[in-house]
């Protein structure tokens, strides 16, 4: 196998960026399509790396860890490597991102720097998930930040300045949390390790942190506190009730795009972050608040339908969606078994497509009717039938149809929830049953909006709309496809995550 | 020892730096005072780069003359990094001096010369009257180039609040000093280091009186929380290169004093200050970076982030106490990051205000479109100052809160980033103005004169690769055993 694959992976967005910023800013159509390239180029190599991937090791694959600077008594080192939790959501970026730069072919001005931000976002995006320290994985996730602020403060809607400073804002002060938890328990895990060799691997210090002859230094009180600190830090980012209100204004405004890549892949890199440092250093504090992390997975299920069943804005619908749909990731996470952490990165994944896709929709309608507003539309299957006929099965992937992705994430994060041990979780049927509720309300607000919206009388101000453009069937059929493939053979993806799931599962039983 | 039995040669680059720039100040003389003279200007960054170089080569080995004046590893990171600030303040001050007909021009350069020699001498000196004679050379000149427009009403308001205050801070200074003298009857700081554990039993009140009173005075001339009242105004009023000189020369000068006085005289009673550098760091970062949330008046904001940024740099002094070379090491990275974005940041805010004729924070509106290099370059320098990854700033930051949580000052740590964060705002708030505001209509598109270009290119590409290699400062950190004599 190549080696060092990943580096080159993380180095293929950067070098196109810096290879459109030698290009005169009139060319724009050389600069789409050099984007594009760049974004195909980097999703090649990630089907590569899907590939060579050994579905049969629990261990870090494609590792690599190069020192790269030292203060002395802490050396800071370049480790990356991916699992099988990480696999997944690696295809995920480079597949979103490149639709999603399809779908930004109708931005028009500054075209430039919009693909320049795409970019270094993807690289920031990919670092997250394929980084081992975690001192180079809070620089990924603060690299993303930049960019995002650009891309919703520069082409997002109306009230862009408030949504990009509330971005920055919140997801910074999400980030100052999760930096001060890192050097915590970085510093924690070195007063046990006496100062000798430390760093800010994840690997070591899950093995530090498992080590039972440490427990003078890392008392209980410590675990648990580091524990909630770093779950309200991936909380913001994921988002969690009650740190979810900067994400109806991002997602809003933001511009098409951006709103696929923040719903499709920025939301994932919360959920991520929260089983690969949370459970993975902490797998016993994990499993002591799993209650807490039920009750508020019910709660974002349960919350983000409500008020998506009262809004108005289509894509305001959509943001609140994400955020029920977020839930379940923390239900499954909560019940720790087997399936329910396997219907948490389902859905990490499924949720990637399909929102990713929800969103596409809803930016394509809107181009054409310049309404967002629910009560506007109607009957636009009669003059759109195509774009219509996506966004339901949008929506009916998004409700959790048989045959879909949505589906299989959900039904494995309720096997899970509903075989939790009560050790763990007390009443885990309860939740259960709570969440399924709520998932009877994502089918009624979101079948509820394709019957105003797709059906009934159509106005006539859109009647001869022009339906989707040949450009436009390439993030449509990409994401429904795969969301249609792991509907109906999961295995394609649970071939992968299924022996780290197992891995990660021991550690708390241990 | 007499006189001439020292080793006079240890002083060379101060020696030929003095030289230089009375013969600067000679030829303003001969040549009349009305003129513009950009050879000047270019013959002081040759005196700077002259002294550097010599500081750089001619000690290898380092010394003292008579326990006075030190020339040691601690004294020449400092000095270099000081010439080289003082060489971009210069390069920046050419072109504002061009744009000025009101300036006296040679005087300008010799002052800044002068006040470089006091920072230099402050630097080296173990003695506290070698070290006040630079403190006073440095304010002195500061003040005289605070009132350069002497035209304008702002300028001149500056220059006397400077004066009064910062002569007050100087008195502060003297006075605590004095009380050591009397106590130890010597003014070597080492010798007063010796003596102060023994003495320290039996008069704990007369000095920690002395040191109160240095650290009020000190604190002045850092800018630090309550001493900073005078720093907002100043800035606004001086000429923009002698604001970017304030508040990268005089402050980095006056930290690199603090470090000598409280790490050599009152090492032994450390446990006295370290709360009190906590206290004045929360303080100071907590009020510079709240108060920068509300400035409209760009020298103003930077005034208030300069604060917030001496807030950071006394973090380290805080948790000296456990590990005194990893605090130094921290406090001279963050040193370097903050003099590369720092006056970078200001070459851009020096020719965009003198260009718009206004500075406020509109000024900038549209900044990419008029001149997308400059945009970029103060991109970087914010997100820097800021805070965020691949820049040096970052690598500093992270570095000053490592090394407090690992000193076990969580709070600290904990006000640090969320003030950080706080920051992010007024910072972004510039962004916004160069992105995604539209220039006012009769704004041409600017043309970047070489002498700033360069600066704002050095700055740039320093920033950015000590961000990505931090190793190549921090490298050279691991092998100096021991920052001072």
């Amino acid at each position: 196998m190549i080696p060092n694959i990943l580096t080159i992976l993380l180095m293929i967005p950067l070098a196109g960026a810096v290879l459109i910023l030698t290009i005169p800013k009139e060319n724009k159509n050389v600069i789409r399509s050099l984007a594009i390239g760049t974004s195909i180029v980097a999703l090649i190599v990630s089907i590569v790396v899907w590939g060579a991937f050994d579905r049969s090791i629990t261990g870090l694959q494609f590792a690599q860890l190069v020192p790269w600077f030292d203060l002395g008594y802490l050396t800071i080192n370049y480790e990356i490597g991916i699992d099988g939790l990480s696999m997944p959501l690696l295809l995920l970026t480079t597949f979103v991102t490149t639709l999603s730069l399809f779908a930004s072919l109708s931005i028009k001005e500054r075209v430039k720097e919009f693909y320049i931000s795409s970019l270094v976002l993807l690289t920031g995006m990919l670092g997250v998930f394929v980084a081992l320290d975690m001192f180079l994985f809070f620089l990924f996730f603060e690299l993303t930040l930049i960019p995002m602020f650009f891309i919703i403060g520069i082409w997002g809607g109306k009230a862009k300045d408030y949504a990009a400073f509330k971005f920055l804002v919140y997801t910074g002060l999400g980030s100052g949390i999760m930096f001060i938890t890192f050097i915590a328990m970085y510093y924690f895990g070195a007063k046990a390790m006496y100062f000798q060799d430390t760093s800010f691997s994840i690997v070591q210090l899950a093995e530090v942190f498992a080590n039972p002859a440490n427990e003078n230094v890392l008392t209980s009180a410590v675990r648990g506190g580091l524990f909630l600190a770093l779950f309200v830090a991936f909380a913001i980012k994921l988002p969690v009730f009650p740190f979810h209100t900067w994400l109806p204004n991002a997602h809003v405004e933001a511009p098409t795009a951006a709103s696929m890549i923040l719903a499709g892949i920025l939301l994932k890199m919360g959920g991520y972050g929260l089983i690969r440092i949370g459970i993975g250093i902490l797998p016993d504090q994990a499993a002591r608040f799993a209650t807490l992390i039920a009750v508020l997975g019910v709660v974002n299920i349960i919350y983000g339908a409500l008020l998506a069943l009262v809004q108005t804005d289509l894509k305001r619908l959509v943001a609140f969606s994400s955020i029920s749909h977020m839930g379940i990731v923390l239900l499954g996470i909560a019940s720790f078994t087997e399936s329910g952490l396997q219907g948490a990165i389902f859905q990490l994944v499924s949720h990637g497509f399909i929102s990713a896709l929800l969103f596409f929709m809803v930016g394509a309608i809107y181009e054409r009717t310049k309404t967002r507003t629910i009560s506007e539309m109607g009957g636009l299957s009669k003059s759109i039938p195509i774009l219509a006929g996506f966004m339901l099965a949008a929506a009916m992937a998004s409700v959790g149809l048989p045959g879909l992705s949505g589906f299989v994430s959900e039904l494995l994060a309720f096997i899970g929830i509903f075989g939790a041990s009560a050790e763990i979780i007390p009443a885990a049927k309860a939740f259960g049953v709570i969440a399924g509720l709520g998932i009877i309300l994502t089918a009624a607000y979101l079948l509820w909006a394709m019957q105003r919206t797709t059906f009934g009388q159509l106005d006539e101000k859109f009647s001869g709309l022009p339906d989707a453009r040949p450009l436009e069937y390439i993030p449509m059929i990409g994401l429904f496809g795969l969301s249609l493939l792991i509907g109906i053979y999961p295995n394609i993806l649970s071939d992968v995550i299924n022996i780290t799931v197992i891995d990660i599962l021991s550690k708390i039983g241990g | 020892m007499s006189a001439f039995d020292a080793n006079w040669s240890l002083m060379t680059p101060e020696i030929v730096l003095a030289a230089l720039a009375l013969l600067i100040f000679t030829i303003d003389f001969m040549t009349g005072i009305r003129e513009k003279k950009p050879y000047l200007g270019r013959l002081s960054i040759l005196a700077l780069l002259v002294s550097a170089f010599l500081v750089l080569f001619m000690n290898g080995e380092g010394g003292a003359i008579a326990d006075i004046f030190i020339v040691d590893t601690f004294s020449t990171v400092f000095k270099i990094i000081l010439l080289l600030a003082v060489a971009m303040v210069i390069a920046i001050s050419m072109h504002y001096l061009d744009k000025n007909d009101d300036v006296y021009q040679g005087e300008f350069y010799s002052l800044m010369l002068f006040a470089t020699l006091g920072a230099m001498l402050m630097v080296s000196s173990a003695d506290f009257v070698t070290l006040f004679i630079g403190l006073e050379l440095l304010s002195i000149s500061s003040y005289c180039l605070a009132g350069f427009k002497k035209h304008q009403r702002k300028s001149t308001e500056a220059a006397i609040k400077y004066i009064i205050l910062g002569g007050t801070a100087s008195a502060f200074i003297l006075y605590g000093m004095s009380f050591l003298y009397g106590l130890t009857g010597t003014t070597s700081v080492v010798e007063i280091g010796k003596s102060i554990p023994a003495l320290y039993a039996d008069y704990p009140y007369i000095i920690t009186m002395s040191m109160l009173f240095m650290l009020a005075g000190f604190g002045f001339k850092i800018s630090a929380v309550p001493f900073h009242m005078w720093a907002p105004d100043v800035y606004e009023g001086s000429p923009t290169p002698v604001t970017a000189f304030l508040s990268v020369v005089s402050k980095l000068a006056a930290f690199a004093l603090v470090i000598r006085v409280f790490f050599v005289a009152f090492w032994s009673i450390s446990e006295e200050w370290t709360f009190l550098f906590a206290t004045i760091a929360a303080l100071t970062m907590i009020s510079g970076n709240f108060i920068a949330l509300t400035q409209k008046n760009v020298k103003r904001l930077m005034a208030y982030s300069g604060i917030a940024q001496a807030g950071y740099l006394l973090v380290p002094l805080a948790v000296s106490a456990n590990y005194a070379p990893m605090a130094v090491n921290t406090i001279v990275f963050y040193s370097v990051a903050y003099v590369l974005m720092t006056a970078g940041a200001f070459a851009v805010i020096s020719y965009v205000t003198e260009e718009s004729h206004s500075e406020e924070m509109n000024s900038f509106a549209g900044l990419y479109r008029r001149s997308p290099f400059m945009a970029i370059a103060m991109t970087v320098f914010l997100v820097s100052l800021a805070g965020l990854p691949f820049t040096a700033g970052f690598v500093g930051k992270a570095q000053i809160f490592i090394g407090a949580v690992t000193g076990e000052l969580l709070w600290l740590a904990v006000i640090m980033i969320l003030t950080s964060i706080i920051s992010f705002y007024y910072y972004f708030g510039f962004i916004k103005q160069m992105y995604m505001r539209e220039p006012k209509a009769n704004d041409a598109n600017l043309k970047v004169p070489a002498g700033l270009s360069a600066v704002i290119t050095i700055a740039l590409a320093l920033t950015i690769i000590l961000g990505v290699l931090p190793g190549i400062l921090t490298n050279f950190f691991m092998e100096v055993s021991h920052w001072m004599f």
